[in-house]
């Protein structure tokens, strides 16, 4: 039961723009002057982009090689998974017939490797990682702890099945005596992972750090002991291991492996027209998949089609 | 195209009370019938045809029984209370019995089962149940493959909206009821009065109340200021009739008088029946003193009502609160839902199944992976324990994407509607031009839901009184002695049409005119003051010869309350121009001739029937000679005249057409000098006549014509039933929008067509009015046979309209059955095919059942959106059964408007509430729906793509916070601007190019098949805006040698891409730049990138470093050149086929619309082509309507001397039937 009150007052309705719906406005229409430009202003654009793309992929030189064919004594073996520790060598000589100027990457590939499975990609742990807490292994089933009950330190699918091949690149200068082409192994990951993201847990000994956990299972060694040579390369924080952590979105994908060091004969890049040699040192992992080494000059952009 | 139609307001509801429970029996048994479902094939529309339907009015059961047919059988509240037992003033006993006090709630909630009853009544609801599912799968860790706050968060958000919009709402109501409750009444208390609370009043009290008052509960007259315990009241609320009503107490009570002490030591006890609906109906038993006296709702005054003319009264309280009728009928309101609300349904299931479909087709992908790439990938990634074959991860897989997939069904669908209707709404409550200055009254839109379906209108149907008129006559000319006044002159004599500046009579010399009385010729007043004979009678024979009660509250001010508008229209000129009705006693008229009091003996009133239409009284003037006046439809009273009189005849008859001609409603007025012998003689017959047992109604009629014979004319008066402003140019408006407009009227066939013609539902150049007005189920069907017969041949020529009238001819009041047959049986069918071909529709006599019967009959047969329109009580059940009902709010009270979806003041905004806010409304609602299905499948589509290149493992696209975000945050603002602001047209194209409205009636801009196209482009989109990506990345890599293809990387590219194909989608879709779309629409692609940036930013990622993952991730891709080169290419290439289609489709396949739009695009870019609007022609035929109350007079009660507060009255007229 609602009785309007005696209104003394008017109950005329503001008289805003916004209430009477009269809001100052531009009323978009197509028209066919508007329509046909946007056309071709679209389409000339789309032209120059794809013209400066189409030049811009040409100077760049890309080589390919495969070894999963060429290693196969190596998978071979590797299909025992009891001789998973046994190293395996195998070289690759191939000839560059020109000079791959400026910067060189070598990158490896996989194929139909699945980084990007849902249970795969959640397989970590980000707080161990940064190095807080090493115990925290929660999220990393099914390889968070071993069987003894020992945490996994780094835990998980994604750092259980690390790339870990050593490729070398050797330059033969003279027929006989192949000198190795410097590489950095620094500087192939994102600056936010290398100092923010992946931490090592504070002590000045990092096997007493880590100590307490214990290493994945595929692992020959563990995290703070996978790079001899240079000891500030170790436990969560080597470039490699940063490298294949970072899950790829499709199942053939390609890694950064290593940049060439432009010293010596290699100021300018590569030289072409002689042969080298590409050692792979498969020591702690292999797999079906195929390998390559991707070498290449500049950087390479998309191919865009002119639609 | 167009259509008439006739309509009717209120019946009569002074008829003798009593003997109406039968009617409302037969009316439910019909109703029954009606429901019946049948088989119908729909008739191809052949519009040419004006119809009316006309049938007999009820007696004034009419509404209750509507109201109990619509308010589905809801008296069983009270099954277990069979009798209720009271005594007056006995609190103690009362109690013991457990009636409610009279508090009144209407709200639901209470501070603390808000929360459960909300939360349960909003989880009823599909979707808001289906998300709750969604989050117990989630729970479940073998198959959640998202984030629990994916699902958490929306719901809660949309949720919270609900309960907050439900919260206010109710907050509202409980501050009505409090402010009801709390309001204060008299009662008497240990023989004293004190003033208490409305809530406090308890069944048995005794309460005073005072004129002007609401009536508090139910309550038991017991007596009361005037004469015989005589009240009152006025029932607008309860039943919306403004004319007042007279509730008598039993006399043994009215004695109480206002005797403190009596009242207070009254113990008499009232067995009566339990609280039930019914208005009409009261049956009880007072004792008292050891005596019974039976108790009839005559004797009851509802609370709802309004006492008027009455200085107190005193009452017993029977029905407290929600045991009041007025509560006991305003229980349930069904819930409207729109046509849109069902497609949605229908949509959201065809979703579930696409969706089902695709879980399906993704499960079965990944059992085919596991067995052939996931077997050996195990090495790397072990099967979970539970997952013994690929047969059971796929089983798994398939609800893993059920969850994913989930942002198919939108959640925020269902608020996001109900934010944008309520916004629509806003804008009719905050809409100026339909703000009604005289009234102080806005439009109101009061039911938030139906606002699109404004824009979809295809049938109206109207009441006529009050709704296409004011309902206000006005004395507009007359012709006296055969000389015509009332036009207006100017200076030079010359004739003008009236308008607001023609100068208006002067009535000063006059202290007791009316001021708001206009008149515009001189003539007749200086005819008046040269003491033109003639003129003189013929306004003494005004002042005298009527039913109405006068009032003077104040020396000089006088209130007429007239029982019809005309009457009152009649008394108030001649009162203007000189000769005043004062006052009246059974047996005197006093009435002011030129500032001279004289007082008429009144002899006889010769009342008003159906019959005789016409009314007379004698009286003796104070010159000692009898005269009588006599006043009524010039049919008849031709008849009656005194041959002597045919040259002055044949002239008035002339004027006559004229008047008609203008549309007025016209009244003979005559006189006759009778021999005081004969009169004597007469007046012995006529008491016995009266006397009589047998044959009493013949032979009162006989008598009466005995007397009325011989009339001398005295002129005939032109009364104008003003039309509402703007009522013909509106329904020409809407006849254009191919809205075709029925009138529903209870009033009689002549004016309902004479209306018809003066508001352009019908015209002239419609030839061929049927009429339909069979007795019994044979002849009608034939009259609509032949009518369909005569139409079809000519229906092939456009320009030969036909016109159609459906009238049924009345029949005695009582005989059901009978009489609605045309809506009845098989031939409801005969009738919608005839009536559909019509391009005008009246029906006349329609009780205010029937009226909702007609509604029903459109909406079952016909997918058509009906609206019904109306301003009383008794277009309730019409305004209830159509779609939209909207009210009038005017003079006759708030019962329509409390029952309707819309309130307007007048009828004229009945086009800007269709084609201005119907169509927006509607226009944005399909916007909104298209967009916001398309940007849901662009969105939840790239998973499905996405799953065959990630081993179908339910890994999802995006950062789970972006699926958090999307609907809620990211893409919510310029839809919701969108829908809010839109305009295709602005108001003026939309009203001056009425087709534009068209596509609402058809539901072009969303249904079926504009979903389809929509999943179509949502496939589309989603296709592009996976691959562009997929093919740009896995092959390219940063200029420091980086790779770029990681899953983040791609996650982040993908959701940018996305959201920008999606704002630059909206942005093509709205076409009313404001700065707030704006701002919405770019600031919403601003904020997704400050809340990316956040969310990826260290501080949050490090301190939850397994909820935010993406670290760093913006700032190393947000750099990088493809990544703006995939969002270019994305969008022009999701774009691009979209603009080509809306471009090219009006120019190689235009719609009507199109062609309208083009030619207001060109107006506005040239507007020096001022677009030219037809003038309307103001034909009016030449019919006649004679136009009287069709009531029967107060006559009796007059005579009777019942209403008079002179006490020195003889009680001998108790004899006055009830």
């Amino acid at each position: 039961m609602k009785r309007t009150s005696e209104e003394s007052q008017s109950r005329l309705p503001d008289n805003s723009a916004l209430k009477q719906q009269q809001l100052p406005a531009y009323w978009l229409q197509l028209t066919a002057t508007g329509v046909l430009s946007g056309f071709f202003a679209t389409g000339v654009f789309c032209l120059g982009v794809g013209i400066i793309l189409i030049l811009s992929a040409k100077s760049i030189k890309e080589i390919e090689i495969k070894y999963t064919k060429i290693c196969g004594n190596c998978a071979k073996l590797r299909e025992d998974a009891t001789n998973f520790d046994k190293e395996c060598t195998c070289s690759i000589p191939f000839y560059l017939s020109e000079t791959m100027q400026g910067n060189v990457y070598m990158y490896y590939k996989l194929y139909g490797f699945y980084q990007n499975l849902y249970r795969y990609i959640l397989s970590r742990s980000n707080s161990q990682l940064m190095g807080t807490d090493l115990k925290d292994v929660g999220t990393c089933a099914p390889f968070s702890k071993s069987h003894d009950g020992t945490p996994i330190a780094p835990c998980g699918a994604i750092a259980n099945s690390i790339f870990n091949d050593t490729i070398i690149l050797s330059y033969n200068l003279n027929s006989s005596i192949p000198i190795e082409v410097p590489m950095l192994r620094s500087g192939i990951t994102w600056w936010t992972d290398k100092y923010v993201k992946f931490r090592n847990p504070r002590s000045k000994n990092l096997s007493i750090a880590f100590a307490g956990t214990t290493k994945p299972p595929s692992w020959a060694k563990p995290v703070y002991e996978l790079d001899q040579e240079d000891p500030e390369n170790n436990g969560f924080l080597n470039d490699d291991f940063i490298v294949w952590m970072r899950a790829a979105a499709f199942p053939t994908f390609k890694k950064l492996y290593r940049r060439l060091n432009r010293i010596q004969y290699f100021t300018e890049g590569l030289p072409a027209g002689l042969a080298y040699t590409v050692t792979g040192a498969v020591t702690w992992l292999a797999f079906f998949s195929m390998m390559a080494i991707h070498l290449m000059l500049k950087d390479r952009k998309m191919f865009f089609t002119e639609q | 195209m167009r259509e008439g139609v006739v309509g009717g307001g209120t019946l009569p509801l002074t008829l003798p009370w009593g003997a109406r429970a039968p009617a409302q029996k037969a009316l439910r048994w019909r109703s029954v019938k009606l429901t019946s479902a049948r088989q119908w094939w729909c008739f191809s529309e052949m519009k040419y045809i004006k119809c009316f339907i006309s049938e007999i009015p009820w007696n004034y059961s009419w509404y209750y029984s509507a109201m109990s047919l619509v308010e589905s059988q809801s008296e069983d509240r009270q099954s277990e209370e069979q009798v209720r037992y009271l005594q007056a003033n006995s609190r103690e006993l009362n109690s013991t019995f457990g009636y409610p006090n009279n508090t009144i709630k209407t709200s639901r909630y209470s501070v603390f089962n808000f929360l459960p009853l909300n939360l349960f009544e909003q989880f009823q609801r599909l979707a808001n149940a289906y998300f709750l599912i969604l989050l117990f799968l989630q729970l479940i860790p073998q198959i959640s493959s998202l984030a629990w706050y994916t699902t958490v968060i929306p719901l809660m958000v949309v949720l919270s909206i609900t309960a907050v919009k439900d919260a206010i709402d109710d907050v509202k109501r409980h501050q009505n009821d409090n402010h009801v409750n709390n309001r204060s009444v008299l009662v008497v208390m240990n023989g004293r009065i004190k003033e208490d609370k409305w809530m406090n009043i308890q069944v048995g009290d005794i309460i005073k109340l005072k004129n002007n008052q609401p009536v508090t509960a139910d309550v038991l007259l017991l007596s009361s200021s005037e004469p015989y315990g005589l009240t009152y009241i006025e029932t607008a609320e309860l039943d919306g009739e403004t004319n007042l009503k007279v509730k008598q107490s039993i006399s043994v009570t009215s004695n109480l008088e206002d005797n403190l002490g009596l009242l207070s030591s009254f113990d008499g006890k009232v067995r009566c029946e339990s609280p039930n609906n019914k208005l009409d109906k009261f049956t009880g038993i007072l004792t008292f003193k050891g005596k019974n006296y039976t108790l009839d709702h005559d004797k009851l005054l509802l609370r709802g009502c309004i006492i008027r003319n009455t200085d107190w009264c005193y009452g017993l309280v029977i029905y407290t609160g929600p045991d009041t009728k007025l509560m006991q009928n305003c229980g349930k309101s069904t819930f409207k839902r729109t046509h849109m609300d069902h497609l949605l349904n229908v949509l959201v299931l065809w979703i579930f199944l696409f969706l089902g479909g695709m879980c399906f087709i993704l499960a079965i992908g990944h059992g085919i992976w596991e067995n052939k790439k996931g077997y050996y990938f195990q090495d790397f990634l072990p099967w979970e324990e539970y997952v013994s074959s690929s047969v059971v991860s796929a089983i798994l897989t398939f609800w893993s994407y059920f969850i994913i997939l989930n942002t198919m069904v939108p959640i925020s669908l269902y608020v996001s509607v109900e934010i944008i209707r309520l916004g629509n709404s806003c804008y009719i409550n905050w809409d100026r031009k339909m703000y009604y200055a005289p009234k102080n009254t806005p439009a109101q839109a009061r039911t938030t839901t139906l606002n699109e379906e404004l824009g979809q209108v295809k049938y109206v149907f109207s009441d006529k009184t009050g709704t296409l008129t004011q309902n206000i006559m006005i004395f507009n000319k007359c012709s006296i002695n055969g000389i015509i006044y009332g036009y207006g002159y100017d200076k030079n004599g010359q004739r003008v049409e009236v308008s607001e500046e023609t100068e208006k009579v002067d009535f000063s010399y006059n202290k007791l005119a009316d001021p708001k009385f206009s008149f515009y010729d001189n003539t007749l007043v200086e005819a008046m003051k040269k003491g033109d004979h003639w003129v003189h009678l013929f306004f003494l024979s005004l002042s005298l010869c009527h039913t109405v009660m006068s009032e003077e509250k104040v020396e000089g001010k006088l209130v007429y309350q007239a029982q019809s508008p005309d009457e009152g229209a009649l008394v108030t000129a001649a009162r203007n121009f000189g000769f005043v009705f004062r006052s009246r006693t059974s047996e005197t008229i006093m009435v002011v001739e030129m500032g001279e009091t004289k007082v008429y003996q009144l002899l006889a009133i010769l009342d008003f029937s159906n019959v005789r239409k016409r009314m007379s009284v004698i009286v003796r003037t104070p010159e000692d000679r009898v005269m009588l006046f006599c006043k009524g439809a010039d049919t008849i009273l031709c008849q009656l005249l005194h041959p002597s009189c045919r040259s002055l005849r044949d002239v008035t008859m002339e004027h006559l057409d004229d008047f008609a001609f203008e549309g007025l409603r016209t009244l003979m007025v005559a006189y006759r000098e009778v021999d005081n012998a004969f009169y004597q003689a007469w007046s012995k017959k006529h008491s016995e006549a009266c006397l009589s047992l047998e044959n009493r109604e013949d032979k009162i009629s006989d008598v009466y014509r005995e007397m009325e014979k011989d009339l001398m004319l005295l002129g005939a008066t032109a009364i104008e039933d003003k039309l509402q402003d703007g009522v013909p140019e509106t329904i020409t408006t809407l006849n254009k929008a191919k809205i075709k407009i029925w009138v529903l009227t209870g009033d009689k066939q002549e004016t309902a067509v004479n209306i018809a013609y003066a508001c352009n539902i019908f015209e002239e150049e419609m030839d061929g009015i049927f009429i339909v007005e069979g007795k019994n189920d044979e002849t009608v069907r034939q009259e609509l046979r032949l009518a369909r017969k005569k139409m079809k041949p000519e229906s092939l020529l456009e320009s030969d309209p036909v016109n159609t009238y459906l009238n049924t001819k009345p029949q005695m009041p009582f005989r059901i059955p009978e009489e609605a047959y045309a809506l009845e049986g098989n031939l409801e069918l005969e009738l919608l095919r005839t009536v559909c071909m019509c391009k005008g529709v009246i029906c006349c006599r329609m009780t205010p059942l029937q009226k909702a019967q007609v509604v029903e009959l459109m909406k079952r047969y016909k997918e058509v959106v009906t609206l019904a329109i109306g301003d009383g009580a008794n277009d309730v059940s019409m305004i209830k059964a159509a779609h939209i009902g909207v009210g009038i709010t005017g003079q006759e009270g708030m019962q329509a408007m409390l029952n309707s979806d819309y309130a307007i003041s007048q009828f004229c905004y009945l086009q800007r509430l269709l084609l201005v806010h119907g169509r927006w409304s509607y226009n944005r609602m399909c916007k909104f729906l298209s967009y916001f299905f398309y940007k849901n499948f662009a969105f939840t589509l790239m998973h499905f793509w996405y799953a065959f290149f990630s081993g179908f493992s339910a890994q999802t696209v995006y950062d789970t916070w972006f699926i958090t975000f999307y609907n809620l945050v990211y893409t919510s603002l310029p839809v919701l601007s969108l829908s809010l602001f839109d305009q295709d047209v602005n108001e003026t194209w939309s009203l001056r190019f009425p087709e534009l409205y068209d596509p609402g009636q058809h539901n072009l801009y969303f249904n079926k098949k504009e979903f389809v196209k929509c999943l179509v482009r949502g496939i589309y989109s989603s296709f592009v805006l996976f691959f562009i990506p997929m093919k740009t990345i896995h092959n390219s890599v940063h200029s420091d040698g980086k790779e770029i293809s990681d899953y983040q990387s791609f996650s982040l590219l993908v959701q940018t891409a996305l959201l920008c194909v999606v704002t630059v989608q909206i942005a093509l879709d709205t076409t009313y730049w404001t700065l707030i779309s704006h701002i919405f629409t770019w600031g919403s692609l601003g904020f997704y990138f400050c809340i990316l940036f956040l969310l990826y930013s260290d501080g949050l990622c490090l301190m939850f470093p397994n909820v935010f993952q993406f670290l760093g991730v913006a700032r190393n891709t947000l750099n990088l050149p493809q990544m703006w080169l995939i969002i270019i290419l994305s969008v022009v290439l999701c774009i691009l086929p979209v603009i080509g289609y809306r471009f090219l489709k009006p120019l190689f396949w235009p719609a009507d619309v199109d062609k309208i739009m083009n030619r207001i695009h060109l107006w506005t870019r040239h507007p020096l082509l001022p677009p030219t609007q037809t003038k309307l022609r103001h034909t009016r035929p030449r019919r006649s309507a004679y136009a009287f109350s069709h009531k029967q007079g107060f006559g009796a009660l007059i005579t009777s001397g019942k209403t008079m507060k002179d006490k020195v009255f003889k009680k001998n007229s108790f004899s006055f039937k009830k």
